[in-house]
């Protein structure tokens, strides 16, 4: 049952070509593929890393981008609330001016009003008066003696006595 | 049926040869080639078929060797995978009806078992040089005689220990089913079952412990 003879060398040698045929048919290919497969798996895991911290980075740009942004926005809005106001400002205060202005034109106005017709009624009054002295005199006296009556009269004229026309 | 222990023999070259042993080890290596040829035939990244059964012993014997031999070790790696489907693969046929393992011959696992120790010696030299001889005498030179005896017990033990399980194995078989009558399957077809698992747990001792012993040859010595 136990008898060993020249099998022994033939399982040997057998062996031997099992352990060539099958290093070439399988464990190469299979012992690269099983290399690649972990390459692979490396690269993926560090290309994802890699992937991640750009994708941080760029949020992190985006964010301080965005933060800018407001920055500038609110400072525009800010920039244009003090111009508006600034320009209301002017506009109140060249109204305020344009009123006070027209204000006074119309006081002088009132004023010239106010003289051309104490002129006219003076006038008024020294023609007026001339009748009425004349009429009431009816005596005779020259033309120097007149002037100098009416002028009399008429200096003599003064404002107060038509205080009522103010 | 067999005739338990009469192995038909050929002359060839003025040399003795066990046929059946011969064939089955052929047919045994057809079948891993096969198996290995149709796990790689189309190898993808993601894995599928066959492919993940040869991947995963790969794998586990490149953990195994990992663990065991170090760096010098992932060159023995086809070695030890070689050994291990081989094995497997001649244990099981055994268990089909009108075969045999080649490993109930032995033949067959004395071979297998003197080419380790072979290698084991070979990549000891190579590797360690005088240090490899001079383990032998250590702790002091009477030791020589125990390690020698160890030596030689390896191959011995390695050889025996699968041609007897596989041997034994078969054996019963027959017996069995000499012993009951056909309508009582049962006691034959339990130890069937266990017999595949013998046949599993015995290409795994014998590959664990080829490598053991290779690692032994091969591993860096840190203490010296």
């Amino acid at each position: 049952m136990i008898e060993i003879n020249a099998t022994i060398l033939a399982q040997i040698l057998n062996f031997l070509i099992l352990v060539v045929l099958l290093r070439a048919v399988a464990y190469k290919p299979v012992a690269r593929l099983l290399q690649q497969r972990s390459d692979k798996i490396r690269n993926d895991l560090e290309k994802a890393e890699a992937d991640r911290k750009a994708a941080e980075q760029t949020l992190a740009d985006y964010k301080v981008q965005l933060a800018d942004a407001h920055k500038k926005a609110q400072d525009i809005v800010d920039k244009a609330n003090l111009t508006a106001r600034q320009e209301h400002d002017a506009a109140v205060a060249e109204t305020r001016k344009e009123i006070e202005r027209m204000k006074q034109v119309a006081q002088a106005e009132i004023e010239n009003e106010r003289n051309r017709a104490f002129e006219d009624m003076k006038s008024q009054i020294v023609t007026l008066s001339l009748a009425a002295a004349g009429k009431v005199v009816s005596k005779n006296i020259d033309t120097k003696e007149n002037d100098k009556l009416v002028n009399e009269f008429i200096s003599n004229l003064n404002k107060d006595m038509f205080a009522d026309l103010k | 049926m067999h005739e338990i222990g009469v192995r038909e023999t050929i002359n060839f070259l003025g040399l003795t040869f066990n046929i059946e042993t011969l064939k089955m080890t052929w047919l045994a290596m057809g079948i891993v080639i096969l198996v290995a040829c149709l796990a790689t035939r189309n190898l993808k990244v993601v894995p599928q078929g066959w492919q993940n059964f040869v991947e995963m012993i790969i794998l586990w014997l490149h953990d195994q060797i990992d663990a065991m031999m170090g760096s010098r070790g992932r060159m023995l790696a086809p070695f030890i995978v070689g050994l291990f489907m081989f094995l497997l693969a001649s244990n099981l046929i055994g268990l089909v009806p009108l075969m045999a393992s080649p490993t109930n011959d032995l033949n067959t696992t004395l071979g297998l078992a003197l080419l380790v120790v072979c290698i084991v010696h070979c990549l000891g030299l190579y590797f360690k040089g005088g240090h490899y001889i001079a383990h032998f005498f250590q702790p002091t030179p009477v030791f020589v005689v125990i390690n020698m005896i160890e030596e030689i017990a390896k191959p011995i033990t390695l050889a025996f220990r699968l041609f007897g399980n596989i041997l034994a194995g078969e054996i019963l078989i027959i017996v069995l089913l000499k012993l009951m009558p056909i309508w009582m399957p049962i006691p034959s077809v339990a130890w069937l079952a266990f017999s595949i698992f013998i046949s599993c747990v015995q290409a795994v001792i014998f590959t664990m412990l080829s490598m053991a012993y290779l690692a032994n040859a091969v591993k860096e010595d840190h203490a010296e």
